[in-house]
Parts: C-alpha cells; structure tokens; sequence
C-alpha cells in the first residue's frame, strides 16, 4: 500500500486550491446553512475538469480515477466551499454506467445532473422505495416524492430512484430497482413532487444496484475528500487560535485542559487521513464493496463529528458566530456525515453482517 | 497512491503466512490465541524458532540479523505472526535494547550482546521508571558512580516487566549530579546476578506477577558496559521510547482478539436462545470496532514509512493512544460478552497455562475481567496517554504556553 502523492497530484491540488481561493465563501443569510447553486463555481469546477475525472474517457470523461477525485474533493472541503460536487460525480457515474451521451455536456458543465435519492420522512436508502415506477417501454412513469433534493432547482435533468410497481415490458419484475433519467425536473422548496412525470430508463433490476453501488462509492470518495479537507482547516485554525488568543495575561496553549483536547482532535485527523485516502485508493482499484465504503464513512464520521465539535468549543463564542469560518466547516462535517446515510444506517448494514467473516483485512 | 500489494509483497506476504502459521507450534499458537500467559520456556522457543529462520530481528541492521525488508514488509511480517498467534518477540529485547546497542554501542557491546539478544540467550528487562519517575522520567535518582574501571550502582527501579525472568537489565542511571537533569544520564547495562541486585514482585490487579520493583546497593557494574557516550542516556532513551510506543500499536494482535470474542459472542445465547452476536447492540459494537481497527491499521501503514533518525516520530505518539483505547475497548468487549460469566475468575496461577475452552464455565469468560483490569495499564505504560498528549500537542502542533 502506498500513500504517497504524486507531482501530477500536487499540481491538481494546486490547481483546485487556487480555483477554490478566487471563491470563498460567500456571505449568507442563513448563517452556515446550504448554499443555493453558484453556476460561477460550477463553471470554474469544469474548467479546472474536475466534473470528468473518475470517468473513461470513451464515455466522455477525462479518464484520472477515485484518487484524483479525492485529491479535488480535498481542497473544496479545505476551502469551505459548498456544492454540487458529491451529487454530480454520483449521478456522473450512474450515467457512465448505462453508457448515456448525457455524461458529456455533464462533464463540461453544460448540464447539471443531479441525482434523486432521498424521500421524506424515510430513513436513508439507495431506493427508499416510497417512489414507484411503471414501465412504458423506453420510458417510465413516476409516482411519489423525493426530497430533499439539494441545489435540485437549478438541476437541468435529475437521475431518479425508483421501484417498479408492476410487471412492464421487457421481463421487468415488481419491487425491482429502476433508474430514471427526467429532463428537466420540477424542484420546490428542495422537493420533487413526481406525480406523472414521465423519463428515460437508464438502468434497471441487478444493473441498476450494481451502478448504485459503484456510485455511492464515488460520491463516498468526493465526501471523504471534503471532509478530510474540512477537518485539516478546522484543525489548523484551532491550533493558530490557541496559539494566539490569549486570556489570564498568557496564551490559551498555556491550558493543558485545551492542548490536550487538541491533541485528541489530531489522533482523530491522522485517522481520517489515512481512511480517506484508502477509501480513495480502494475505490479507484474497482473496490466499491458497500461494507468496506461503509466502514471508511463511519471513521469519518466519527472523526469529522469530533473535530468539528471541538474545534467550535475551543475557539469559544467566535466559533458559533456566522462571521467565522469554523463553524461553517463544522456545519459541512456535519451534512456529510448524512449525506447518502449516516452512521447509524450504515453501522445497521455493517452490524448485520459480522458474523459472516473473521477479521476485516485491508492488505490486499 | 496504490491499495494493492505488489506481486512481491504479495509473496512475502503468503511465505510469512505460511512459516507463522506451520513452523511455529500449534499448542503455543492456540494458548496465545486464548490469551493464556506463557512461559519463559514458552517465549524462549518460539523465539528461537523464528530467529534461526532469521525472523526475529529483521528491523535490525543486516550485520546483525537485518533483513533491510520495506517497513512495508515489516509491518506484513509483524502482522501475520500476530494474526498467526505466534508468541510475541521480547519487546525489551528486539523492539527496546537491541535496536540502541545496533545504533549507539561498541563494536563489543554489539558481538557481546547482539546475537544473544536476538536468539533470547539473554532475557532483557528495562530499568526506566523509579518510585518518584514516573511520567517525569529525566527526574530519575539511581546514581552511577564512577570507581575506577567500575560503575557503582545504588537506587531502585520499578515496574520492571518480567525481571523475575531476567538475565540482564538496561537501565538509565544518573552519572552527573550536577548537570541539567535530562542532561546527566547514562544508558547502562547491568547483569541482574551482580551481587546487590534485588528483585521484589508486585502483584497487579488481575492477582499475576508481571512487574516488580528492582532494587541496587552498591551494584559494581564494569565501565564498558555503558552504552555510547556518558550522560547521553536521555537521547537513547527517546529513540527506544519511539520504537517502544510503534510496537505498541499491535493491530494484528487486536484484530485476532476481536474475531476471537466474536466466535465466543456466537455461541453465548440470549433468553430466546439467540446467539448474542446476532443481538443489534453486540453487532453494532463489534462493527464498530472493526471500523476502528480498520482505520487504526491502515494509519500503521501510512505512517511506517516514516524514519525520523534517532528521534521519536510523533506519529508513534498517535498509535500509541489509539492502539491502547481500542485495545481496552475489544477487553470490555469480552467481559460484556461473558456477561454473569465474568464474575467468576481464572488467576494464571491456578490454571497452570490451561485454556479450559470446553469447561462449563470456559476459560475465556474467566479470564476477561482479570485480563481487561490488567490492560488497563497500557494507557499508562510505554508513556502514558496525557504524557503522548503532551507531545503532540507540544511537537505536532507547536502548543507551548
């Protein structure tokens, strides 16, 4: 196993970092909470041809692999940038899968595919199975609701997961995973109200879980990569901070009550670090084993929950303001750590299988 | 960045597999497996067995028995004798003194007390810790006094791991009274049948003898067997202490564990005659801990190609606070698993090295409490979690007040 970057790596992070720099975050109303859809950016992500990395190049994309992904995703989590970067890739892949030409103008940022996985009021599943399909030949019509779909109003076309609810033209069975591809998709309010809307067959039965699967894995590698990102600034902002703030006449790493709790969050970011980089690493070998991807999102998790709580506590009030970028990267840590799952649905599905297998092995 | 091993590696990996797991003997391999304590005979020939196949230092310099293996290979090497339940190398002597007699010692010292030390012809024990040097260890009070072509020795040392079996100690003396304290030690070697030389045990909470107190009245110990230059002890000292915390991380060994309480939690059954592995709190734990353990080695992996000459690398400081919580968290597994069993306990005396898996009550489940109160001491061994707190805080972070 080698974790080493190489100059290729270095020059795209630099690349990312610069691109990342000329657009901080932007002031907001609602404090750290989501950002709507900043087309600027997007255009920029394009340009810098982040939106094509994982993908072959004879499906239109520009044939790096999950560990260029993660060395992007790295600096967008470091800058504290919002996006649609997690979605796209995963949407990305799922078009590259069925082999769909959408991919290219997805990739230069012409068309903004989003996928649709979540539904109200359903605990978190590739296909939360309130949104039914009924197949018409190419096509398939949609009944039900998703949401929230993040960024989804600015969403050129969306990738929607759905059950089929009877049996349909081409050998389809009832309860089997479809994949559909909608144009122009309507979003309100973060809410996709599908009653009727009619779209394309991208996938479908055992091909559509297996391009879900090896989706969710990219998307995976896009938020360790943030997160990663997120949890190094939120790290160094606390060392600075403890460094400089000084309180009783003496600096705050005087207090070993605060070091110490420092030094905590550092065991919990070289931990993050290196199973982000192995998820990256698996990844871009062809291992989108769910149980190995799961595993790698609960240590982030964990550790992303960690930094992030600390980091805000050892800065005290300045950390709860808007104005600072802390709680803003704590914010981030915490939405993807639900993004496509949480730690408790993931630790379910792992849970579920422990008595399969000795020992979990990573060298391989 | 590349996950898979090379095809070389890949054979290094199954050659190790296959001598750990054939050459060295089952009944030591199983009673490890079962966490039952060994023997010194027992340490002895397994030790023996591995270092004729050149095996037992490979992290030495090639002079020496190295094998100049990647740390890649060592860390393959490390793991499968772990996974395999091979009894572990002496740590006081492949992972502490050898590596400072390789490093720092005389051309002597090295054909004197090297091959002997990797065959375990000398069992190593380490005098570091006194009564009043703890985590502050530069504050050390044994003296050396020089006598002509002797030191002579007075003071006492405690904790001293398995001195009971020991031939010979290493131990940090102050030689200059007078200078700033990390600044006046030496790194001395001392044969414990010197006349002079006591060893009084220490009982631990798990009712074993493991650690003693090691007492010196006027110990004549010959000048050549002072390691390197005097009162440069404090800088041997580090470079021992980070190879010491590195080992400590001993994933292999905690991975095998937890797969072991996992075979005891699937045949511990519930009121509905469930096996207890399948109940969601026990299976969410164990999943947990094999994230945790997941990401704990992949760190090992990252991290050991690291070399930091002669000084401790922090990232030993990172292992070594997060291989010791996960080591306690998988010992409270096992108590929580053997749930009523635990209350019943298996003192290694009386068991007479037996692993007593088919007895009513088995041996596992009554040797969890005393084995997981025993393991309580490794966040305190080997520098204690607040003491690697320090250093990362201090030398990672730059957190000085």
């Amino acid at each position: 196993m080698d974790f080493t970057l190489d100059s290729e790596h270095k020059a795209l992070a630099d690349a990312v970092r610069e691109m990342a720099s000329r657009r901080g975050a932007r002031p907001s109303a609602n404090g750290a909470g989501p950002r709507p859809h900043d087309p600027d950016l997007w255009s920029a992500m394009a340009e810098t041809g982040l939106l094509g990395l994982p993908f072959r190049e004879e499906a239109g994309g520009f044939g790096a692999s999950a560990v260029e992904v993660f060395v992007a995703a790295r600096e967008l989590g470091r800058a504290g940038l919002q996006s649609a970067y997690a979605d796209a890739l995963l949407a990305g892949s799922v078009l590259a899968d069925a082999g769909d030409d959408l991919l290219g103008s997805a990739v230069a940022g012409e068309a903004l595919v989003l996928p649709a996985l979540a539904e109200p009021m359903r605990a978190f599943a590739p296909v939360p199975g309130g949104v039914t399909a009924t197949i018409t030949g190419e096509g398939a019509v949609l009944s039900g609701t998703k949401g929230p779909v993040p960024t989804g109003a600015a969403a050129t076309h969306a990738v929607v997961t759905a059950r089929i609810d009877e049996e349909g033209a081409g050998g389809s069975t009832s309860g089997e995973t479809v994949l559909v591809l909608l144009d122009g998709p309507r979003v309100e309010n973060d809410v996709m109200v599908l009653d009727g809307a009619s779209g394309r067959i991208l996938l479908r039965g055992a091909d559509a879980d297996r391009a879900l699967v090896d989706a969710l894995a990219h998307a995976s590698v896009v938020l360790a990569g943030q997160a990663l990102g997120a949890m190094e600034s939120a790290m160094t902002m606390t060392s600075d901070y403890l460094r400089t703030r000084k309180q009783f006449g003496v600096p705050l790493a005087a207090f070993q009550a605060l070091t110490h709790r420092a030094a905590d969050m550092y065991v919990s970011l070289e931990l993050a670090r290196s199973t982000a980089m192995y998820l990256a690493m698996s990844v871009a070998e062809g291992d989108t084993d769910p149980a190995l991807v799961g595993r790698c999102r609960v240590v982030l998790a964990r550790t992303g929950r960690h930094i992030g709580q600390e980091a805000i506590q050892l800065h005290g009030g300045i950390g709860v303001t808007a104005e600072y970028a802390v709680g803003h990267l704590t914010a981030m840590l915490t939405a993807i750590e639900r993004t496509y799952g949480d730690p408790r649905q993931l630790l379910g599905r792992l849970a579920a299988d422990v008595a399969d297998y000795d020992t979990v092995g990573v060298l391989t | 960045m590349q996950r898979s091993l090379s095809a070389e590696d890949a054979r290094f990996q199954a050659e190790m597999r296959e001598f750990m797991t054939t050459q060295v003997p089952q009944e030591l391999r199983d009673k490890v497996t079962a966490g039952v304590e060994l023997t010194k005979e027992e340490f002895v020939r397994s030790q023996r067995i591995l270092n004729a196949a050149g095996y037992a230092v490979p992290h030495w310099p090639a002079e020496w028995g190295g094998r100049d293996w990647t740390p890649r290979q060592l860390h393959i090497w490390q793991s499968e004798m772990q996974s395999a339940g091979v009894p572990a190398l002496l740590p006081f002597n492949v992972s502490m003194v050898g590596p400072v007699i390789a490093t720092f010692g005389s051309e002597e010292q090295k054909e004197r007390f090297l091959p002997a030390t990797a065959n375990l012809d000398i069992w190593w024990c380490q005098g570091f810790s006194e009564p009043d040097a703890g985590s502050d260890l530069a504050s050390l009070r044994t003296t050396a006094v020089r006598d002509g072509d002797e030191w002579v020795v007075n003071g006492q040392k405690t904790w001293t791991t398995m001195a009971q079996h020991a031939d010979w100690i290493f131990a940090l003396v102050r030689t200059d009274p007078s200078a700033k304290k990390q600044e006046g030690i030496s790194f001395l070697l001392i044969d414990m049948t010197s006349p002079g030389v006591e060893v009084r045990p220490i009982q631990l909470l798990d009712g074993g003898h493991e650690v003693n107190e090691v007492f010196f009245t006027d110990v004549r110990v010959p000048a050549e067997n002072l390691v390197g230059e005097e009162n440069r002890g404090w800088d041997y000292a580090k470079f021992l202490l980070g190879n010491e915390r590195s080992g400590i991380a001993a994933v292999g060994a905690l991975k095998r564990h937890l797969a072991r309480i996992k075979s005891y939690a699937a045949r511990v059954t519930d009121e509905n005659g469930e096996s207890v592995l399948g109940h969601p709190l026990v299976a969410a734990r164990v999943a947990e801990l094999e994230a945790e353990l997941m990401a704990l080695e992949v760190t090992v992996l990252r991290v050991a190609g690291h070399s930091h000459d002669g000084k401790p690398d922090p990232a030993s400081s990172i292992l070594k606070i997060r291989a010791t919580q996960l080591q306690q968290d998988v010992l409270e597994l096992a108590v929580d698993v053997a749930g009523s069993m635990s209350l019943v306990w298996l003192i290694e005396d009386d068991a007479a090295g037996e692993i007593e898996e088919d007895a009513v009550i088995p041996g596992w489940a009554r040797r969890s409490t005393p084995t997981y109160l025993n393991f309580r001491k490794a966040s305190i061994y080997g520098g204690s979690n607040e003491v690697q707190r320090q250093i990362i805080a201090g030398s990672v972070l730059g957190l000085k007040g």
